[in-house]
């Protein structure tokens, strides 16, 4: 029946050719009154990054790709230990969990998922922010938490912050490039070849308070060699507290289309 | 227009293997199907599947330490015994069954071998045969890589809509915004179609299964009847319209009851019939799990519902949990008339296991809502001693007068 519902949800989907109207691109955030030294030599548990990565077909499904998955899942942790060394702080990755210890890590993945969700969704972007949220904007409150319950994570005990990173990568096909290309010829029709969602979250694993939190609508970086995937880190770690890393350069699409430029609207076919 | 020339045949085709995968439905075979010659351990190919593999390697990850799944190394080692005895011992091997405590009627397999079992499916099968009927039927999807499949058709279909509406786009009229219109509803249509449709080769490859097993293949059919009984006693429960069990909407994911129920009847082996169907194993089976199954399809106040599945597993016989869970039921929905009925079900509880401590509690609280205190408050007193750290214990014990407590 998940099977169903997801084919309906497609299906009542697929009108979008026709995208979302695209609105800011990223946003960050840091607690109120947090500061983070560079070269302070804190200990930053990585737990298990969630990265996905495919291409997008041509009337704009996700297709999954094992291969490029497991490329950009390397590449993010060698790149990610490389860029945190260089601010001072120390990566460890988060041991294997068993048994008890693996449900409640479960259960907190899920839930820094749903928080940051919620972060994206009523506070960061244009569209459907909590009157309360546009508040707390306004006078710059970031205030958001885990519950302590973080602190019995496993390798909570020899770490001060926990690093949480999510990836999802969807490559324009050639079917998706070219259909692109002639609905920009022909009709005039802007269509969105490629989808790069990226965020990272910085949680005190004492207080389980969200410190930090960097997301980011369309990513640059190609996740799926070393170097793209390097920049692709320095993108998400910009605006990390303490951080000196700044992103290469200014380039917003990972996936340029074929030869038209990357439009920002897209009207309906009819 | 290459791209959509293949899109176009890569349809034909789809609608091709479609039609194909109906016929052999269509026609009543004389002979029982039997499943296809076991092929050995399969692994995913190309890059799509091999793609949906490691999606579901990592929903399986997550599954694995979900505070929803039932960790009961014997429950767990039952279901798989069944679905052995279902498959084959060499089909079955590489499966991992995962139980979901969620009181709805569903089991599914995914592409990489993953089986969850949602626990109100436990109340809706009687035995080992109606048990593996539906075990074999989602294997069947598995075996035959209904995913990948349904995701290849999804792709063809949806990419298809994307160049029609490009080319309505270019000569935008009246005729070819219609045209752009139906071709959708033709499409997402199809969606829907192939995948009911996938649902019947599963069904045939299921009871194909249980032909060639030890189990009683008619119970196939069976189940289905008692689905729809339930949904009837639902319906009739709230005093809504019969459901129709013939139609198709076209967002239906499933074949409907009726069809089913009658093309399972007529695919299983005429001869089988008369084998055992495994009931009491599968009453042993379950018997540490009934009560706690029962009580959360109890609290879906869905009393028809409920009310229809407790008597059709009481078919075989009463039992004491049979009859806690239809006093709870009555009780919990709590009108004033309730109270007399719910009364009688938990005495009869208690008559067939006198240290059935929630029924003494069931009991109590009903007696005293229907004013008979004394009664009442001895059943309570009753409750207290049989368990007297049960998590309601407390609030039991104030209902009790002071001084007598236990």
């Amino acid at each position: 029946m998940t099977r169903a519902l997801r084919s309906f949800v497609i299906a009542t989907g697929i009108a979008a050719l026709v995208a979302a109207p695209t609105t800011a691109q990223e946003r960050s955030a840091t607690k109120q009154g947090f500061d983070l030294p560079a070269n302070s030599a804190k200990r930053i548990l990585v737990f298990r990054p969630s990265v996905r990565v495919g291409a997008q077909s041509t009337g704009g499904m996700f297709e999954p790709n094992a291969d490029w998955t497991d490329k950009a899942t390397r590449n993010i942790a060698a790149s990610l230990t490389k860029l945190q060394s260089t601010l001072g702080n120390t990566v460890v990755t988060a041991p294997e969990a068993y048994g008890d210890d693996a449900q409640t890590l479960q259960e907190h993945m899920a839930l820094f998922a749903a928080v940051s969700d919620a972060v994206i969704q009523y506070q960061f972007f244009k569209g459907n922010r909590l009157p309360t949220k546009k508040r707390d904007n306004k006078a710059d409150v970031f205030d958001w938490s885990l519950g302590t319950g973080v602190a019995s994570l496993p390798g909570a005990k020899d770490a001060d912050y926990g690093l949480f990173i999510y990836n999802r990568d969807a490559y324009g096909s050639t079917g998706r490039k070219v259909l692109q290309v002639l609905a920009a010829l022909g009709p005039g029709l802007a269509v969105k070849s490629g989808e790069h969602l990226g965020y990272a979250g910085l949680v005190d694993l004492r207080t389980g308070d969200l410190l930090w939190l960097n997301a980011d609508a369309a990513m640059g970086g190609d996740v799926r060699d070393a170097e793209g995937s390097e920049k692709r880190v320095r993108q998400l770690l910009e605006d990390f507290p303490g951080s000196t890393i700044r992103a290469t350069a200014d380039q917003p699409a990972a996936d340029p289309p074929v030869a038209a430029p990357r439009p920002d609207t897209v009207a309906a076919p009819r | 227009m290459t791209a959509m020339k293949t899109t176009a045949i890569r349809w034909a085709v789809i609608v091709g293997t479609i039609a194909a995968a109906i016929t052999p439905i269509a026609a009543r075979a004389t002979d029982p199907v039997l499943p296809p010659p076991y092929a050995g351990v399969y692994q995913p190919q190309g890059v799509d599947e091999i793609g949906l593999w490691h999606d579901d390697d990592d929903d399986e990850h997550a599954l694995a330490a979900s505070p929803l799944v039932i960790r009961d190394e014997k429950l767990t080692a039952y279901v798989k015994r069944v679905l052995c005895d279902t498959v084959g011992d060499d089909r079955c091997a590489p499966i991992r069954i995962y139980i979901i405590r969620e009181p709805a009627f569903n089991a599914s397999m995914s592409p990489n071998g993953t089986m969850r079992v949602l626990s109100g499916l436990f109340l809706r099968v009687r035995n080992d045969s109606e048990f593996g009927a539906v075990l074999g039927h989602e294997f069947g999807h598995f075996e035959s890589r209904h995913t990948l499949a349904a995701f290849k058709g999804r792709r063809s279909g949806t990419d298809l809509l994307a160049w029609t509406a490009l080319l309505a786009s270019v000569a935008p009229s009246y005729g070819m915004a219609r045209s752009y219109d139906d071709l959708r509803y033709s499409v997402y249509g199809s969606i829907f179609r192939h995948g009911r449709d996938q649902e019947r080769e599963a069904d045939r490859l299921g009871i194909a299964y249980l032909n060639h097993s030890h189990f009683r293949p008619q119970s196939a059919s069976v189940m289905w009847h008692t689905v729809m009984a339930e949904a009837e006693a639902s319906a009739r429960a709230k005093g809504l319209k019969k459901p129709n069990f013939k139609t198709i909407a076209f967002t239906a994911s499933h074949p409907p009851e009726a069809e089913r129920a009658h093309y399972l009847a007529a695919l299983a082996a005429p001869d089988d019939a008369g084998r055992a169907d495994g009931a009491d194993r599968y009453r042993a089976a379950l018997a540490p799990w009934m009560p706690v199954f029962l009580d959360d399809q109890i609290k879906l106040n869905d009393f028809g519902g409920s009310d229809y599945l407790i008597e059709n597993l009481a078919e075989t016989g009463w039992t004491a949990p049979l009859w806690l869970a239809r006093g709870d039921l009555y009780r919990t929905r709590g009108a004033q008339r309730d109270y007399a009925n719910a009364a009688t079900f938990y005495a009869n509880a208690i008559d067939l296991d006198p240290t059935l401590a929630p029924a003494f509690r069931g009991l109590g609280l009903t007696l005293v809502k229907t004013g008979r205190t004394t009664e009442g408050q001895d059943a309570l007193r009753r409750y207290l001693a049989l368990s007297p750290t049960a998590p309601g214990a407390k609030l039991v014990r104030m209902m009790v007068p002071q001084g007598t407590n236990p």
